[in-house]
């Protein structure tokens, strides 16, 4: 059973969210959400001028004359969309630390629950790395959340460049761990598992890293 | 006569928390509040309201919620207890950096000395 034909003003209104999307980028969630704002704001707006006379092209047409360019309004979420991409790449690469770390610990030291803290951090040859990226993690997200109240706002561009640095850091760190970490491997089915956890990271960091860069290239005036 | 949005730097946000302050209410009916409540001298463009409620979010002084108004879905946005302690701060430095810079602009120059 299909529904009743679209209005034509209807048809003009979802080419018009169509063009935004098609400039827009970012978490798919996000984008969602604006586009349900500005179809809402649309809508709204469009009512406005019905209710003062306008017939419902009409009303639309200057609804969306008002909201202006599509293109212009999908470059106007940029900043925000490329702040919540670097911290969702930060999330991901943050929740990943202890799902690929804990093979590697399991692998290079068999009983982690014998050994001191000390033992265990230099168990893994790249805990340098690990506290690099974390530190750099949670300033960006510092500088990119609820606290940027009291500290200095991150820039876009800024929060970009600590989630590549971070990505590649990670990305170093896998590749070192499996290299030097293999050949202490004392079980060869954990050590798979440890290397195929690392080599999954890897092509995470590698798809992050190059988003970033597309990134970088979008907010380039 | 409306001003170009970039007049507004640095008091954008103190104008977004002021207008949420009497209620919740939803992007578009914010940006008409600014236009309607200044006469039309604030006609911000969505692409600057927007974003920048999107901003105010992030920063936690402001929250969103989806409501369902006549069978229509609205994110409507309110202040939250820091973003209504952050207009205050706001409000106080809008009136001291107004003051100062209305005793430079007012002052008249004295008549010329012959």
């Amino acid at each position: 059973m299909t529904g009743p034909p679209a209005r034509p003003a209807d048809e003009r209104l979802t080419r018009y969210l169509d063009e935004i999307a098609a400039a827009l980028h970012g978490p798919r969630r996000r984008q969602r959400r604006i586009l349900a704002e500005l179809r809402d704001g649309v809508e709204q707006s469009a009512d406005g001028r019905a209710a003062r006379g306008a017939t419902p092209e009409q009303a639309l047409a200057a609804a969306i004359t008002e909201f202006g360019n599509p293109t212009a309004i999908a470059y106007a979420f940029h900043p925000e969309m490329a702040i919540a991409d670097a911290r969702r790449i930060l999330g991901w690469l943050l929740a990943t630390g202890p799902l690929v770390g804990i093979w590697w610990l399991l692998l290079l030291h068999p009983q982690p629950w014998h050994g001191s803290p000390a033992e265990l951090i230099t168990a893994i040859p790249v805990t340098p790395l690990i506290a690099v990226a974390v530190t750099g993690t949670l300033a960006t997200f510092a500088g990119t959340g609820r606290l940027i109240r009291w500290i200095p706002e991150a820039a876009p561009a800024t929060a970009l460049t600590a989630a590549f640095s971070v990505a590649a850091l990670v990305l170093a760190g896998d590749i070192t761990v499996i290299a030097v970490g293999w050949s202490q491997a004392t079980s060869t089915a954990l050590g798979v598992v440890a290397v195929g956890a690392s080599l999954t990271r890897t092509a995470g960091s590698i798809s992050a890293m190059h988003s970033i860069v597309t990134w970088r290239h979008r907010l380039t005036p | 006569m409306p001003m170009r949005p970039e007049v507004l730097k640095g008091h954008l946000d103190a104008l977004l928390l002021a207008v949420l302050e009497a209620g919740p209410q939803h992007g578009y009916a914010i940006i008409e509040a600014l236009r309607v409540g200044t006469g039309g001298a604030l006609d911000l463009p969505t692409g600057t309201v927007y974003p920048a409620l999107h901003r105010l979010e992030r920063a936690g002084l402001i929250t969103s919620d989806w409501e369902t108004v006549i069978g229509r879905r609205r994110r409507a946005y309110r202040l939250t207890t820091a973003g209504t302690r952050a207009l205050s701060e706001h409000r106080t430095v809008w009136n001291e950096f107004s003051a100062a810079v209305t005793a430079v602009l007012t002052r008249r120059p004295e008549a010329a000395t012959t």
